[in-house]
């Protein structure tokens, strides 16, 4: 069992002449056991004082974490039966592979058979059988950040914490080590919490997100759950690469139909009408400004002879594309917003090239301008 | 290729004769006191005075005057090595500590605490002379190499801190980290991170240290009384005054003490130099 349960956690670091920079705003978060958490948010929003906290190397302001019941605040790192991979793999130089994984046995005292025995079931697992005689320096990049794995899980810790283990890695290196993590998560069964900017990382392997900013929490959903169903604005554009987009407008009310129209001074705004299941959510908002967001895949060019209807449609401009292969990006803009849509790898266009686009308005998503919570 | 490579170090090694010389005539002056030192404690003094810069025939050299030598400061170099090795140990074991204090934690007042810490660097070490004597006296540490040991442990300890604690800071604060999270105590960390990572600045530490304590004069002069107890710096001048007119025996005895130095030094060197270059380049 290993069910973490963070309560109004905040961080104040100490500040000369002031009363000190909040750091972590009373998060409230619970990961249960066996979940694979993923702490994700951009730089500075407090997802790694988050993280070691728990792992008792920063001090907790106000709040309580708690393992299983027990509130650690007043533990000691070595005590908590929590293991931590750090970002630069902080494994120590001067000791081989294998001193480096048994190095938490041999302070605990476990004795040298088991030491053993658990360093090579390891090395079996991570592939480093060959390596255990080496010292770090000679060990590629995702060699070494295996060994700091390594070192983690030779102590069965009731949780692993995880501080950008793959930032260091090459791409192709950080996709494979994705994979390798997932597995390892799959055949442990461990509770992992797992922090990252990078929100494919994020997206691939967490049970469960936790999206962060400024020191709150934003949203904690499944990958799916946070992509189709943002709770802001902030979710909805994080999440995903390319990321949603998002035109200014506001709503108006046609006949018995209501309309987001653009907020654009330099050319026709994109006008669309809505389909009736979001209308009738966004009805009481008429008149007072909103983000229409949607996805990328979810706004398709139309060829010039389509009778499409004239609702989802809008002309705009190419500025650039994007032949990815398997699809191609294409950056288009209405005049006053720039938006992104993947289509078909086969589609050709140029820049400054004017052509028509529909929304795919069943997926559309409307945020509050002021508040920036969906509605 | 090889012959225009061959030809290029050729004309610059021809254009650094100069350069060459000079460092050729600088280490003849350095080597020449060592060089006498070493001709004449071969020699007895009717030699010595008939050929006083030339080495004597081999067949006639005095090996006497070592065997002499060495019975003579045998004893202080033993007091000297206890006194100098307890000493460096000890000394380094403490900075070693402090350093870590400084380098990693960081209270209320630990700037002011570094900086008065710092102000003890100024402090003349022939100003605490007789503080020192009175001290000891109390402590009824004169006349022992206990004492001498003790304010050799206290007095190497503001440098050695400053250099320590410079390297110490330097070392990644992740690696700390993550042994606090093995379950390493402080202790422990300094035994496994702090003293194999900082190996060179240590040796370096340890052969000033060291060469320091050997050296030392002025405290075992005015502290030790018994003859027995003398260490090298001290018992070489009352030999000058007994043995005054015996040269190749006076030699000898300068030779011997000053060889443990010179062997120490041809097999540290490469640590030393490591050391003192430490943190000059990033790694």
């Amino acid at each position: 069992m290993a069910h973490v349960v963070i309560s109004n956690l905040v961080k104040v670091y100490p500040e000369k002449n002031g009363p000190g920079v909040r750091v972590v705003h009373g998060i409230d978060l619970e990961i249960r056991d066996g979940e694979f958490m993923a702490l994700v948010g951009p730089s500075g929003c407090g997802k790694s004082t988050t993280l070691r906290m728990i792992a008792g190397l920063e001090e907790v302001s106000e709040g309580t974490i708690s393992l299983d019941g027990q509130v650690l605040n007043d533990v000691l790192p070595k005590d908590r039966d929590i293991a931590m991979v750090f970002q630069n793999y902080a494994l120590y130089p001067h000791m081989t592979v294998y001193e480096n994984i048994a190095f938490g046995l041999k302070l605990r005292k476990f004795p040298k058979p088991e030491i053993d025995t658990r360093v090579r079931e390891a090395a079996v697992l991570l592939g480093l059988t060959d390596y255990l005689d080496r010292l770090p320096k000679a060990l590629s990049g995702g060699q070494r950040q295996r060994v700091a794995v390594g070192r983690a899980i030779v102590r069965k810790p009731k949780v692993f914490l995880f501080d950008e283990p793959l930032s260091n890695l090459d791409a192709k290196m950080r996709v494979s080590m994705r994979t390798e993590i997932s597995k390892l998560h799959a055949r442990l069964g461990a509770t992992m919490i797992y922090v990252t900017h990078d929100q494919v990382e994020a997206m691939t392997m967490g049970d469960r997100i936790c999206v962060m900013k400024d020191g709150g929490i934003q949203q904690v959903a499944t990958p799916l759950e946070l992509y189709n169903r943002p709770q802001n604005l902030f979710v909805a554009g994080f999440i995903g690469s390319p990321p949603m987009n998002f035109f200014a407008g506001v709503l108006l009310r046609v006949g018995s139909e209501i309309w987001f129209s653009e907020k654009n001074e330099k050319s026709p705004p994109v006008k669309l009408k809505l389909p009736g299941s979001i209308s009738k959510k966004i009805a009481a908002r008429l008149g007072q400004p909103v983000f229409f967001g949607i996805r990328p895949e979810n706004i398709h060019d139309v060829p010039a002879t389509t009778d499409a209807d004239v609702g989802s449609m809008a002309e705009v401009s190419v500025e650039i594309s994007e032949p990815m292969g398997a699809e191609t990006l294409l950056y288009l803009t209405t005049g006053a917003t720039s938006f992104i849509a993947r289509v078909r790898p086969t589609d050709r266009f140029e820049a400054n090239q004017r052509i028509n686009v529909t929304f795919d308005l069943a997926q559309a998503h409307f945020f509050d301008a002021a508040s920036e919570q969906v509605l | 290729m090889s012959g225009i490579a061959k030809g290029s170090v050729g004309a610059r090694g021809h254009r650094d004769w100069p350069k060459h010389a000079i460092v050729g005539c600088l280490l003849l002056v350095e080597l020449f006191p060592l060089y006498m030192m070493l001709q004449v404690s071969f020699k007895d003094n009717a030699e010595f005075i008939k050929n006083p810069w030339l080495p004597s025939n081999p067949a006639s050299w005095r090996w006497e005057n070592w065997a002499f030598g060495i019975r003579l400061i045998g004893p202080y170099i033993a007091n000297t090595v206890f006194v100098a090795v307890s000493g460096t140990v000890f000394s380094l074991c403490f900075a070693i500590s402090g350093a870590y204090f400084f380098a990693r934690y960081k209270m209320p007042f630990s700037g002011v605490l570094w900086s008065a810490f710092l102000v003890l660097m100024l402090l003349p070490s022939v100003a605490n002379i007789v503080p020192l004597f009175t001290l000891l006296k109390e402590l009824s540490l004169l006349n022992t190499l206990t004492a001498l040991i003790a304010v050799g442990v206290a007095g190497g300890q503001v440098f050695n801190i400053f250099v320590l604690r410079n390297f110490i800071e330097e070392l990644p604060k992740d690696l700390f980290e993550a042994a606090e999270m093995d379950g390493a105590s402080h202790f422990q960390q300094i035994l496994n991170i702090v003293i194999p990572m900082s190996g060179p600045i240590i040796g370096t530490l340890a052969i000033l240290a060291f060469l320091g304590k050997w050296n030392e004069f002025l405290l075992p002069l005015i502290v030790l009384r018994d003859k027995e107890l003398f260490t090298l710096g001290v018992g070489l001048i009352y030999l000058d005054g007994e043995y005054v007119k015996q040269w190749g025996q006076i030699m000898a005895a300068y030779f011997i003490a000053s060889l443990p130095l010179i062997v120490i030094f041809l097999f540290c060197m490469r640590l030393f130099v490591r050391g003192l270059s430490a943190g000059a380049i990033k790694g």
